[in-house]
């Protein structure tokens, strides 16, 4: 075609056209991907290929067990260290502690040690996956952020109580005493209570006061007990005089 | 538990801080770790006077930090919904609105 009209309009052989009208349409298939007009993208889109679902044999894959991470052996070390101290100690404490320095630490182990106090570290993720199934499984919430752990095994409230009033940064979080949870006020209530014996007199005493009156009332001389009696009988009688008056005017 | 901007959080215009928990619920890490950044050895450094004073309580209520600055302003942030990081965010502007308030006003004298 080109050749053609070069016939037409140049007459001279050999003679180029001042201008040259050079057509490059853009390639169809090009090295990079080309972009496709909008159109054809959304037929594209419309039309993609939707496989039938395929279906898997039921024996042909072995069943998906949830990943339990093992511990490591230093993790069971300390496991087997937390399982002895839950055993043989009455009385555990969970006390946060926000940032203490190594001197008021040292103080505050010495002045629970003359007690018979200990104090223990273990890490937070140890003691909660070591609480998860067992007995003390409520205490787990208590083990957030820098926890410290004080091990005794005598119920000792009142020194803990007064060492940890003296260090400002540590804060009592809960204990566990003789299996019992408590609470921080729990434990304060705890320490204010008398010791068991006395608590122990204290029934017996109420208990028997009525018969010890009564006993000593029959050991003085009877002449006594049959005034008291009189007495008694005379002082019924008049309040269930009196008790009549009253209901007769509440009832009016 | 990022610390946002400064490590250290400055307690210069606060009087008083009352962190008050209850351990048992399972909403109060943002508070304790609040706690531990502002009961820090640091923290304390830069106001002696400030008393940090953390209230563990069983009623089941939800935890609230109660701040009460010098010029007698109060900031309550309740910690139940929050993170940590957000309260030293709201405390430390406000810490720093108040000691440039200050600033200024020592300049003027």
């Amino acid at each position: 075609m080109a050749a053609t009209l070069c016939v037409k309009l140049l007459p001279k052989q050999g003679w180029l056209p001042l201008t040259q009208t050079v057509r490059h349409g853009s390639k169809s298939v090009t090295r990079h991907r080309r972009p496709m007009h909008i159109l054809k993208q959304k037929l594209m889109a419309v039309t993609e290929y939707i496989p039938p679902p395929r279906v898997i044999p039921p024996g042909a894959y072995p069943y998906q067990r949830k990943r339990v991470q093992e511990d490591s052996p230093l993790t069971l070390i300390m496991k087997r260290h937390l399982k002895t101290v839950f055993e043989d100690s009455k009385m555990i404490a969970v006390v946060q502690n926000n940032a203490s320095n190594a001197d008021n630490m040292m103080v505050l182990k010495h002045r629970l040690h003359k007690h018979g106090i200990a104090v223990k570290f273990f890490p937070n993720q140890v003691v909660q996956s070591f609480l998860e199934g067992g007995l003390h499984a409520n205490m787990a919430p208590l083990f957030i952020g820098p926890t410290v752990l004080f091990v005794s095994s005598e119920p000792k409230v009142k020194e803990m109580l007064s060492a940890l009033r003296a260090s400002q940064q540590m804060t009592l979080l809960g204990a566990c005493i003789d299996d019992t949870l408590l609470s921080a006020q729990a434990v304060v209530s705890y320490s204010k209570l008398p010791s068991v014996s006395v608590v122990q007199g204290e029934l017996v005493s109420g208990l028997t006061m009525l018969t010890s009156h009564t006993a000593s009332m029959l050991q003085r001389h009877p002449a006594h007990l049959s005034a008291l009696l009189q007495q008694y009988v005379k002082q019924r009688s008049s309040d269930g005089g009196s008790e009549g008056a009253p209901k007769a005017e509440e009832a009016a | 538990m990022a610390a946002s901007g400064k490590a250290t959080v400055v307690l210069k215009a606060v009087k008083k801080i009352t962190v008050q928990f209850c351990p048992f619920e399972s909403n109060v890490r943002s508070t304790r770790e609040f706690l531990v950044m502002v009961g820090s050895e640091k923290a304390r450094s830069t106001n002696i006077n400030c008393e940090v004073i953390p209230l563990v309580k069983h009623d089941k209520s939800a935890p609230v930090v109660d701040i009460t600055y010098l010029d007698g302003d109060k900031l309550v942030l309740k910690g139940a919904n929050l993170t940590s990081s957000e309260m030293l965010n709201a405390f430390q502007s406000l810490c720093t609105d108040k000691d440039l308030q200050a600033k200024a006003a020592a300049a003027k004298k």
